[in-house]
């Protein structure tokens, strides 16, 4: 990713590559190959059976009428989609531009420390990565318990504050506001990883030259380092955008400890309910559909930028 | 680039749709088995068997497989499963004549959906030789299409009341003995500390015991055979009337909670010494967590039951007597994709056969051929089984009733009745989202 | 110089600070395992394992099942990492250094494979790997987690593969060495720290991965961890969860991965140490 050298490479391709290179379609043809089977086929299949009533029955044999756009219809109709639609929208703008402001604050203060505490830093973030989920849910739910949490517990003693069995998980907003905290928790690690690792690719020539410039912290960060690692950062960001988008684990766990009230679904829930919980297959997989519509949509401009930039 | 765009997707397209044609052509290889009159025999077939959580204890399970191989020489192999997973992997693993599990327990709320899709053979011909009309009949009938029998009843536990005698003497209180009463005593034991009654605001389970007890219903079967949501019903909207005012009165526990460990709350605490709740209601397995604080031999904590502080008692149904409470227990039914057919109704008889049912009765479960009830024993828990048990009522037998619990719906409807929401408006709207449903 | 040292400091401090925030949670999952679960259920927190024992630990592994996942689970993710960053590599490989006909294709189509939807895909992927009689199997699995993994890693790799020119293999070559030699002497040490940071992400998503393995993995024998763990989680008739056994559990499946961790890490310092990309 360093700024003229790849596309000075890309201009100078050296005489032998001119004719058609065959080479490339073979390195390409194991992750085509793949992609195909591992995720084609599931993905042919939920939007096939988007336009057909999928339900257990059709599991054990019944055949699936078309009902076309039905199940789209049935939807797009319903207002507590759309509520649902919301949520989700707003809570993974939030949860995702946190993520990325801390984990690029992180990223830079990995780079910008002496290798002992980095390594300390890396493998607290690691730990925190490799925490399984289960666990970390079942922490953070005891952590944010009404009765037996710290939070409640620290929070407690600030005087002045009245935080004696307070439910966290009882209203939507403190729900997902907890939701937001793990999630961001959760997610922060990876960003920060991927970012460091980027912020390695930054030639210290150019940092030097900056200094010699005389550029303060802030120039150096936003018209230097940022514009070079920024292929990362669209990459890294538009990852979050799609998990957060369709997070359900941490949520379906904390709706266990709180309530499972359609209040407090977003789209991941959502769909799980409909699909394994009321068995409405091809309503659930058209709800994908439309969800994958959406995410195409709030990323769009994203996605066109890096293509941009990658075809530079 | 167009053009290689529009070929990488044909090509994906192409590739998935052939995938897709070799396995639903795969979907149809379920063939129905052959009912084992005559025919292949069950010798040496190793059979799988799926239970639901742990209730089934380890000396039935090493019982059966000990018995299952001296009667056929083939391994039976016990997998358990967590009731929270099971719905998916029972959807996916019963149509698949590779691997579906050969017998399966199933919840007696999810036997009518499963049952109706045809996930089950016909054992028919085996209802006499398993018990006939000494089977629990409620749980026989939601095994019932068609006038066939596909599932069996396992076994039935049932819900009754643990309270404090300490806190009861102490208010001057004793066990009430309408539903009305229950209401007022539980009402005048609850303290800012400690709930009279503790139940969860959304806890339906323990809840529709309210609506039965005034003659109410979850849902009925028209004469056109459909099925539909009865919330609204007078009687049903008198029992939610009742549960609101309980629950406000009575229980600080959280609206959003559901039935999980309401246990906990009936020990004494570890940090007050003192109780949260001075009434529960649970089911009858709950008692082995109810009591003081002690450690056994190993060092692992458990609760004794202490008889001065601990006692028991059904609830009471509205002119007294005993009310309808959730029918609690599974079935138990051969799948139809298995090609283990004979294996599978070996195990049947072994599971209906008299030792297992008395072994059933004295590990607390409550056996499905009636005639060995009295295995249960007598102490005062067989006692409140068998009373409360012979009163319950099961959800209803409607074809989508998987589908409704699945969905999380009745939750939702008794944490808003209990937030203390417009009953009739509530009952209204969620008798539209639950008549959606129920019909599969 | 006074003031580079103290902000020198200050940051350090709070590198320092953060990193302990962070890994609260997973102090408070370890220090939980050595509590009994009547001790987690009191409302005045435990802050210190003092008085804890090992007993947890004991209960939990007394089975052998642990191990049985392990094998599974360290099976599952070193095929999973292997071919992911292979085929990833590969094709990072491919649109970084050619160019050619349908490059912009497969890079969009790279990145929209990423925002599918995997939620009620499960049906459609047990059907899929039953068919080929694929179930509880290493490679049945593995084929779905590779695919999910791939998309992101050829992106991060093609941005490391970008960032060492080829002139400096082209330098090496006029030196006398083969394409190939070159490659692998030049270019490949200084795309480790991509490398590594791939590995770690697919080892990952294989190593907690829960969804995909309760559908594929149906059978106690060929369960990978968390599945196991999940298996503590449920209360049953006779007992409820022990929260502390969970929390051992839980422990327990973390410590390889801070193993594996333990053991790249020093690659990914050593690829910078090494790394005069531009000089």
């Amino acid at each position: 990713m360093s700024v003229a050298t790849s596309r000075h490479t890309a201009a100078t391709v050296t005489p032998r590559r001119k004719r058609r290179p065959v080479l490339p379609y073979w390195l390409l043809i194991p992750a085509i190959a793949i992609l195909i089977v591992g995720t084609g086929y599931p993905t042919a299949w939920q939007l096939f059976n988007s336009f057909r009533e999928y339900g257990l029955a059709q599991q054990f044999g019944k055949p699936a009428p078309w009902v076309w756009f039905d199940n789209y219809k049935e939807l797009l109709g319903d207002s507590q989609f759309w509520a649902v639609v919301l949520r989700s929208l707003v809570f993974c703008g939030v949860t995702a531009a946190v993520t990325l402001i801390i984990g690029l604050g992180i990223a830079l203060l990995m780079a910008a420390v002496g290798r002992t505490v980095r390594i300390i830093l890396q493998i607290s973030m690691l730990l925190a990565w490799a925490m399984p989920v289960v666990a970390s849910m079942t922490v953070w739910t005891w952590l944010f318990d009404r009765r037996r949490g710290v939070i409640n517990y620290v929070l407690d003693m600030i005087p002045g504050v009245d935080m004696y069995r307070f439910n966290w998980l009882a209203e939507p907003l403190t729900f997902f506001f907890v939701a937001s905290v793990i999630v961001t928790w959760m997610s922060v690690p990876f960003v920060a990883f991927s970012l460091y690792a980027g912020l390695t690719q930054v030639p210290e020539e150019v940092l030097e030259a900056t200094d010699l410039d005389g550029a303060s912290r802030t120039q150096r960060l936003r018209l230097v380092i940022l514009p070079i690692i920024r292929p990362v950062m669209s990459i890294v960001l538009l990852l979050q955008i799609i998990w957060d988008l369709r997070v359900f684990t941490q949520i379906t766990i904390l709706q266990d400890a709180g309530s499972s009230a359609t209040e407090f679904d977003l789209l991941g829930t959502y769909i799980y309910k409909l699909g394994t919980g009321s068995q409405h297959f091809g309503t659930a997989a058209a709800a994908s559909v439309i969800v994958l519509i959406i995410t195409l949509i709030v990323s769009g401009g994203y996605v066109w930028r890096i293509m941009k930039e990658d075809s530079k | 680039m167009k053009k290689t765009m529009v070929g990488i997707a044909a090509f994906a397209t192409a590739g998935a749709l052939v995938l897709a044609g070799c396995s639903s052509s795969d979907d149809n290889t379920t063939s129905p088995a052959p009912s084992a009159t005559g025919g292949a025999s069950a010798e040496g077939q190793n059979i799988t068997l799926w239970l639901m959580g742990g209730d089934t204890p380890d000396a039935l399970r090493d019982y059966l497989k000990t018995e299952y191989a001296a009667a056929t020489g083939g391994t039976l192999t016990i997998e358990e499963q967590d009731w929270g997973d099971a719905l998916s992997k029972l959807t996916t693993s019963l149509p698949d004549s590779e691997n579906t599990p050969d017998v399966t327990e199933i919840g007696n709320t999810w036997s009518p959906t499963f049952t109706t899709v045809g996930a089950f053979s016909d054992i028919s011909d085996m209802y006499e030789e398993l018990g006939g009309a000494s089977l629990l009949k409620s749980f026989v009938d939601v095994g019932i299409v068609d006038g066939k029998n596909y599932a069996l009843p396992y076994y039935f536990g049932s819900r009754y009341n643990f309270y404090r005698k300490d806190v009861y003497e102490a208010a001057g209180v004793s066990v009430p003995t309408t539903l009305q009463e229950f209401s007022d005593v539980t009402k005048k034991l609850t303290t800012s500390d400690m709930s009279g009654f503790y139940i969860g605001g959304s806890d339906w389970r323990n809840g529709i015991s309210w609506i039965f007890a005034n003659g109410g219903d979850l849902a009925k079967q028209g004469d056109d055979g459909k099925w539909v949501s009865t919330l609204s019903d007078p009687n049903s909207i008198k029992g939610l009337q009742m549960l609101q005012d309980l629950y406000k009165n009575s229980s600080h526990a959280p609206v959003g909670e559901f039935d999980s460990t309401p246990w906990v709350n009936i020990n004494d605490n570890e940090s007050t010494g003192k109780p949260e709740a001075a009434t529960i209601i649970a089911p009858g397995w709950a008692h082995w967590s109810i009591g003081d604080a002690a450690e056994n031999d190993n060092g692992d904590p458990i609760n004794v039951w202490n008889d001065e502080k601990n006692g028991v008692f059904v609830l009471p149904g509205v002119d007294g007597g005993v009310a309808p409470v959730f029918a609690g227990g599974s079935n138990i039914a051969i799948s139809a994709a298995s090609k283990n057919q004979e294996g599978a109704r070996e195990l049947m008889k072994i599971i209906f056969s008299a030792d297992f049912q008395n072994m059933l009765g004295q590990n607390g479960l409550g056996p499905a051929n009636l005639d060995y009830a009295s295995s249960l024993g007598d102490d005062q828990f067989a006692e409140a089984l068998r009373t409360s048990a012979a009163g319950s009522k099961l959800t209803p037998a409607a074809p989508g009733w998987a589908a409704v619990e699945g969905s999380g719906l009745l939750e939702e409807f008794f944490g808003k009745v209990n937030a203390g929401g417009d009953i009739p408006a509530l009952a209204a709207e969620y008798d539209g989202k639950i008549s959606a449903l129920l019909n599969g | 110089m006074n003031r580079r040292r103290g902000r020198r400091i200050g940051l350090s401090i709070l590198g320092v600070v953060l990193a302990l925030i962070w890994v609260f949670p997973v102090y408070w999952m370890i220090n939980s395992s050595f509590l009994s679960n009547r001790t987690l259920q009191r409302f005045t927190p435990t802050w210190l394992p003092f008085g804890g024992s090992m007993r947890n630990f004991k209960a939990v592994l007394a089975d052998g099942s642990f191990f049985n996942a392990l094998g599974m689970s360290i099976a599952v993710a070193a095929v999973t990492v292997v071919f992911a960053v292979l085929f990833a590599f590969l094709a990072a490989i491919a649109i970084s250094r050619f160019r050619f006909r349908g490059r912009a294709s497969f890079v969009l189509a790279v990145l929209l494979i990423q925002m599918l939807p995997a939620e009620a895909l499960f049906i459609a992927q047990y059907k899929m790997i039953a068919s080929v009689n694929l179930l509880n199997t290493v490679i049945g699995i593995s084929i779905i987690y590779v695919a999910a993994v791939v998309p992101f890693t050829v992106w991060m790799l093609r941005g490391f593969v970008a960032g060492v020119p080829a002139e400096l293999e082209e330098a090496a070559m006029v030196d006398g060495l083969s394409r190939s030699r070159a490659f692998f002497k030049i270019t490949f040490p200084l795309l480790m720290p991509g490398l590594v940071a791939s590995s770690i992400y697919a080892f990952l998503q294989a190593w907690n991965e829960f969804t995909v393995a309760l559908v594929l993995l149906t059978k106690d024998e060929s369960q990978t961890l968390p599945l196991w763990l999940r298996g503590f989680i449920q209360a049953s008739a006779t007992r409820e969860t022990d929260w502390g056994q969970v929390m051992a559990a839980s422990t327990l499946v973390a410590v390889p991965v801070i193993i594996f961790f333990m053991f790249v890490q020093g690659r990914i310092s050593s690829g910078l140490v090494s790394g005069a990309v531009k000089g």
